[in-house]
């Protein structure tokens, strides 16, 4: 999993988790990524390094603002772009799957 | 050094081990043949994961679920990667392929013996080894929802048989490949090589001399096999099919013309807990074969990301998912896709095209099922549609019309078919009338792929149908 893909599963998780429910379902979202076609996943991983551009600069910087990424995210699930709405889906589907599955069947 | 691969010999290999290649596997292993089946997915005990659960789809499904055809909007599909194929992970319902469909194939791609009186004798003898049934009693309430709801506005549903077997303690098992023909193959002598990925086929002239694969072992090595046969089935779905016979330098014909049943989906809230374990079994059929509406699998998982689809606030519904399940309606669609093998690539590029007159259909599906949810008690409709109002009386629906636009449909499907269409319309079809690939003497195709167009019903049955009508023609040639 790319580091903005990380951040942007980070922000539609649910901020309840614990720190191993959280890991349980990071490691779901990345074996799930990596099992993709290979061409879905590099269309992903193309839109991570366009989407997260901003995002890992401020990184860089020392300013990356979790509630800024948060509200983007939230943008792009609605943008009338498809592939940038359908990027936001697919990660969060897979957190939401994860986090009422496996972290449900956990506890 | 170039590794040598090992060598196995037999009569007949089948790649693929779904409704396709098991139906074909057990009719040729109790001919006598000497037959050997090649499974790209590992073998996997059919009692050992929940059904719909996330282990089940890890371990079973392609990419864990994680497929899409591209084209706008693009459209999520499933699709069983394991010993028994999509019979593992569907939801069993069984159905005939429809009189009125089976004539307009037959007179369109002219298809020989393709008519009812053929097809049904195939189909009756699936059914009696399966074990076709319709629910020993009540249904559970997801699926009287379905009943009630239709009953209210004067439609038309019924229960749908499905391939389940009901044990004298009340357990319905249901009776996927695993279970049924595979066992009954290898009883008759046949082969199974799990874990196993065929990579192309070799060709010599106008016969396929072997089949070149890659099994993985259970230490995670590898090793080289070409299996080398007189007859090759290629039966790995509608998808893996066609991309195999690309990649093996077959391409007339090949990959074009993928159908599937788009499909819309409803979270539906109810005042009173729903039951999650099973798939209702209940359609409603008022305007079938071309809008069908049922109910899907109801996990907590697969209630958040229906209640997801539409971006409301849905925090409330899942805190009370028990009285939540989903829903959908399928359409028969117009457009049409495409199956790419990308040179390098293991997986092969999907695209389908939606057809304006497509999403018209799919808005339609959406109201009709919300009429019929709302009818049926549902307070609070979800539709899979970005920024699509919650409905939670008749009039809200009304605003679903205009709300399902190619940017903000979510779409999905599980019925993949027809990328190597049949019959004896050379122009339109990659197969002769009974599967064997234009231009070959011994390399047939025996699954969904053969199907000319989507059956607008859960394809298994048509599938095993045909298969077995194939067979036995292969039988009676060879």
């Amino acid at each position: 999993m790319l580091w903005f893909e990380r951040q942007v599963v980070g922000t539609l998780m649910h901020p309840d988790l614990d720190a191993a429910a959280r890991s349980a379902v990071e490691s779901y979202v990345s074996t799930t990524l990596h099992s993709m076609p290979e061409h879905l996943r590099a269309g992903v991983a193309a839109e991570s390094i366009v989407l997260g551009a901003s995002s890992w600069l401020e990184n860089r910087a020392g300013r990356l603002d979790a509630q800024r990424l948060r509200t983007r995210v939230a943008r792009w699930k609605t943008s009338k772009v498809d592939p940038i709405r359908q990027y936001v889906r697919l990660l969060e589907s897979l957190v939401l799957f994860a986090e009422n599955e496996l972290v449900t069947e956990d506890a | 050094m170039k590794t040598q691969p090992e060598t196995i010999d037999t009569d007949v290999v089948i790649i693929g081990s779904g409704a396709g290649g098991a139906v074909t596997a057990a009719t040729l292993a109790r001919a006598g043949r000497s037959v050997t089946i090649l499974e790209e997915g590992p073998s996997v005990d059919p009692d050992a994961l929940e059904p719909f659960s996330l282990p089940e789809m890890v371990a079973k499904y392609r990419h864990g679920g994680s497929c899409a055809a591209l084209g706008r909007p693009a459209i999520a599909y499933a699709e069983g990667r394991c010993v028994g194929g999509s019979t593992e992970i569907n939801s069993g319902l069984y159905h005939r392929l429809p009189e009125e469909l089976a004539a307009e194939w037959e007179r369109d791609y002219q298809i020989e013996e393709f008519g009812t009186a053929s097809l049904d004798r195939y189909a009756e003898r699936i059914e009696q080894e399966l074990g076709v049934s319709r629910l020993p009693g009540a249904p559970p309430a997801s699926s009287a929802v379905l009943e009630r709801g239709a009953t209210k506005l004067g439609w038309r549903s019924v229960e749908f048989a499905r391939v389940f077997r009901y044990e004298p303690n009340g357990r319905a098992v249901k009776q996927t490949m695993a279970r049924t023909m595979l066992p009954s193959a290898v009883a008759a002598g046949a082969r199974i090589i799990a874990d196993c990925r065929v990579s192309r086929l070799v060709r010599r002239g106008t016969r396929i001399v072997g089949v070149s694969c890659e099994q993985t072992l259970p230490d995670g090595s590898t090793r080289l096999l070409l299996v080398r046969a007189g007859h090759v089935f290629v039966c790995g779905g509608a998808t893996q099919t066609p991309a195999l016979l690309q990649r093996s330098g077959i391409r007339r014909n090949i990959g074009g013309g993928l159908k599937m049943h788009p499909t819309v989906k409803i979270a539906a809230r109810f005042d009173t807990p729903i039951d999650h374990g099973d798939v209702p079994m209940h359609r409603v059929t008022e305007f079938a074969p071309e809008l069908t509406i049922g109910g899907s699998a109801s996990r907590r998982g697969h209630i958040a990301l229906a209640l997801a689809d539409s971006d409301a606030d849905y925090t409330d519904a899942l805190a009370n998912w028990e009285n939540v399940a989903v829903y959908y309606a399928a359409i028969r669609s117009e457009g049409s896709g495409r199956v790419i093998a990308l040179p390098g690539f293991r997986s092969p590029l999907v695209t389908y095209q939606l057809s304006e007159s497509d999403m018209s259909r799919l808005a339609r599906a959406l109201v009709h099922l919300g009429e019929v949810l709302l009818a049926a008690g549902a307070t609070e409709l979800y539709p899979s549609v970005t920024g699509g109002v919650v409905a939670r009386g008749s009039d809200d629906l009304v605003q679903w019309w205009d709300a399902l636009t190619r940017n903000r449909a979510n779409l999905m499907t599980v019925h993949l078919t027809s990328t190597v269409r049949i019959g004896e319309n050379r122009a339109r079809t990659g197969a002769d009338s009974f599967g064997r690939v234009w231009g070959f003497d011994n390399l047939r195709v025996n699954d969904a792929s053969l199907l000319p167009e989507a059956p607008g019903v859960n394809p298994q049955g048509p599938i095993m149908a045909v298969v077995a009508r194939n067979s036995d023609q292969f039988l009676a040639d060879t």
